[in-house]
């Protein structure tokens, strides 16, 4: 789940003209980009950064939800909930693969995480408070996901538009549960109904930040398009995402808490109020109220396993060495 | 005047009742993996009709702990209202445990072509320690591959590599 | 007449104690192992505790609402799982033992697993239909689970110097609850006569030789068996079942009587 709008990707690249033009050519006629491929560099960059910060927003998003896991109301929920924080993980392991085949290493891309370089999806800095925000994760933060990854399905970049396709199937499952989770919040007494209208108010603006800020000009963002990595502006997701969630909180009975939300016929979507800019980059830049945390609790588990893999990896060398050595007596 | 038809004959029409049910209920795709449906996945063991005249679909999850088992009883009892069987109960049954050999040859050529390489038969033995499976690359045919991972994101999957066209994909596992 | 219902009633009493503590150890078990999530050695690992807990949860369901059906009083399964009060849960002891470090879990874990497969393979078996079901999904799924932790009992042992230390205190803490998993208390005993249970204290020397052929690969050493300790059975616990109860049950406790 949980790509987000990409932030600070470089587009710059120095090619000739000649190299460039071919590529384009092969963009523009809707060709797949595969590993074996030349490619600009700027355009591996981008990618790298793209899918990287994609996969890094898996893995810190298993620490919201799984929060809840000891804790969820039922044993069919708890049993659904770690499932679907194991196929958050199980997509962060994808999405890295895909990223190697760019020629990055995994180790790399983790140091970059741990270091602080690297961006995540800023919603995970929000706190998961209440059982009724894991509902409100699955429907808003798995449903931004989604707005953002169908797109990515066509992708010029051919494993990562790949890997797309599978990893939305498995996405809309979850949203599904999650829209459930709020459904029977709903259908409950007048106390589960405050919780999904409150998890539901703390979640909403954070979901519609999850699509970057309006691009206006940016170049890197229209290198973007031209290379065909992103398809849609920012703003335009945005909206297909908030046309899709309004009636469903509709069904819901709950009230999307912007008093400027209102349906606009002319464009045959809803106009929205002003989202919070400062605090979206105020989270982006590390001051949400989890940065530190989430930051801290990967790299605690990192050192926490380092005596982990050294076993493994020694156990491996002996293992190897065992069995050439066999190899020889027996020759 | 109704003709009160004869034993041959109410023999026949629940026959085609009961195909017509195995047709609405078998057509349910697989939450996870829509691209298969829980036909082609042997998750869908059985329709019959009870005494009663209900039509009772049986099937079967695929892991003990499977998220998607509560979904697909719902989706299948959906299915069946929405062909127009009213009276209908969907059961579902642990014995014998389902196993990946169920799954149709229709099945696993739907898998390949989603970029899912279909369980493979395996002469590893279940308790072989540090075994790995040789699987093909859905995308580029090779069969020089390594397992990145056992598990994938979901259970039933493992996550591969293709050294060749580098492609990660998913095995859905032997089991 | 009234002697033969008696009997049954007896006996349905005993199958739904025999029932409910399996389904027990497989909570509790799994409770612990979700606490691994997001903080496994690698992301591998992370999947692989994740999906073993997964499993446990699943066969604990199917116990809980067999237990509930057998009990008759409309007792489903998540009224089971999390409205008692600590001395009615009958998980053995280890189950609900801390996770420690990943040594303390592996090992955990292939004691455990080590014992659960024999166990489910017997079970298939039983006169009880129910069970011998559930035993059937349950006994393919232990396999994989005693496979993937003798191989890290393996890799642990034979790795490092640290890694092998830390794995001969985690056999250390634990050794003294391996004893309880082969006690045949009344309920066993009634259980395995009307051949519905299994006889766990013959499944000791299966365990044993299992757990002895991946230490011996591992260079490490089964401790001396000294004090067994025991008590799950009688709901005699150690002080983390409350605690793990407490997270458990928080939302049920706080919210009573309500649908999630």
């Amino acid at each position: 789940m949980y790509s987000q709008g990409l932030i600070g990707a470089d587009g710059q690249t120095h090619e000739d003209a000649a190299f460039l033009a071919a590529f384009q050519a092969r963009i523009d006629a809707e060709q797949k980009i595969e590993p074996n491929d030349p490619m600009p560099e700027g355009y591996r960059k981008t990618l790298v950064r793209q899918i990287s910060q994609h996969a890094h927003s898996e893995i810190i998003g298993m620490q919201p939800e799984g929060n809840w896991i000891s804790r969820a109301p039922s044993l069919r929920r708890k049993a659904a909930l770690l499932a679907k924080v194991q196929d958050e993980g199980g997509h962060g392991l994808y999405l890295y693969s895909a990223a190697e085949t760019l020629g990055v290493s995994r180790e790399e891309m983790t140091e970059q995480l741990l270091s602080g370089a690297a961006k995540y999806s800023s919603i995970f800095n929000y706190p998961a408070l209440t059982w009724a925000d894991i509902g409100a994760i699955g429907w808003l933060v798995d449903g931004a996901a989604i707005m953002n990854q169908i797109v990515l399905c066509r992708c010029s970049y051919g494993p990562y538009a790949r890997a797309m396709i599978r990893i939305c199937k498995e996405e809309s499952f979850h949203q599904r549960q999650g829209y459930e989770i709020m459904i029977a919040l709903c259908n409950g007494s007048k106390e589960q109904k405050e919780l999904a209208q409150d998890a539901l108010n703390r979640f909403w603006w954070p979901s519609l930040m999850m699509f970057g800020p309006p691009e206006g000009d940016s170049v890197h963002s229209n290198q973007s398009m031209i290379w065909k990595i992103k398809r849609f502006s920012n703003d335009d997701l945005r909206d297909k995402f908030i046309n899709a969630s309004v009636p469903q909180a509709e069904k819901l009975g709950l009230t999307i808490p912007d008093s400027d939300l209102k349906w606009n016929e002319a464009k045959q979507g809803y106009d929205h109020g002003e989202i919070d800019w400062d605090e979206f980059w105020r989270v982006v830049k590390g001051d949400g109220i989890c940065n530190r945390e989430r930051l801290k609790n990967r790299r605690r588990v990192d050192r926490d396993g380092a005596w982990v893999r050294e076993a493994a990896m020694a156990h491996a060398q002996k293992r190897r060495a065992r069995m050439a050595s066999a190899r020889i007596a027996a020759e | 005047m109704t003709r009160i038809p004869d034993k041959h004959a109410q023999h026949a029409s629940q026959q085609s009742l009961q195909q017509a049910a195995w047709a609405a209920a078998a057509a349910v795709p697989d939450p996870e993996i829509p691209v298969v449906t829980i036909a082609d996945l042997g998750i869908l063991r059985s329709i019959a009709l009870d005494e009663e005249g209900c039509i009772v679909a049986q099937v079967t999850p695929t892991y003990s702990g499977c998220p998607a088992t509560n979904l697909i009883q719902q989706m299948v009892l959906e299915a069946l209202h929405e062909a127009g069987f009213e009276n209908v109960r969907v059961e579902s049954v642990l014995s014998p445990a389902w196993t990946t050999d169920w799954i149709s040859s229709e099945g696993r050529k739907k898998l390949r072509q989603f970029g899912i390489a279909p369980p493979t038969e395996t002469s590893n033995s279940k308790r072989a320690l540090f075994g790995e499976t040789l699987v093909t690359c859905p995308h580029c045919g090779s069969g020089e591959t390594e397992r990145v991972s056992e598990f994938g994101s979901t259970p039933c999957k493992a996550l591969y590599r293709c050294l060749a066209c580098r492609e990660p994909f998913d095995y859905f596992k032997c089991h | 007449m009234s002697g033969t219902c008696e009997t049954i009633m007896a006996s349905n009493q005993t199958l739904f104690s025999y029932v409910l503590r399996l389904a027990d150890d497989h909570l509790i078990l799994s409770q612990r192992l979700g606490e691994w999530c997001g903080e496994a050695p690698t992301l591998e690992e992370d999947l692989a505790l994740a999906n073993i807990a997964l499993d446990l949860i699943g066969q604990a369901r199917a116990l809980y609402a067999y237990a509930g059906q057998v009990e008759g009083k409309g007792r489903n399964e998540d009224q089971l799982a999390f409205m008692r009060y600590e001395r009615d849960y009958q998980n053995l002891l280890i189950t609900e033992q801390p996770n420690g470090d990943f040594a303390h879990t592996i090992v955990r874990q292939f004691f455990i697993s080590a014992y659960m497969d024999p166990f489910w393979r017997r079970m298939e078996s039983s006169k009880d239909e129910m069970l011998a079901a559930i035993a059937a999904k349950a006994s393919k799924e232990v396999t994989y689970h005693l496979r993937h932790t003798s191989e890290w009992v393996i890799r642990l042992g034979d790795g490092t110097r640290e890694s092998h230390e830390r794995m001969v205190e985690a056999l250390d803490d634990l050794m003294m609850f391996t004893g309880e998993l082969f006690e045949m208390d009344a309920v066993a005993q009634e259980m395995l006569q009307s051949g519905v249970g299994v006889d766990a204290s013959d499944l000791k020397a299966e365990w044993q030789h299992t757990v002895q052929t991946i230490l011996q690969e591992a260079t490490l050493e089964l401790p001396k068996a000294g004090h067994m300790q025991t008590g799950g059975r009688t709901g005699r616990h150690s002080e983390h079942l409350g605690h793990i109860l407490s997270e458990l049950q928080y939302m049920q406790r706080s919210f009573p009587g309500l649908t999630w």
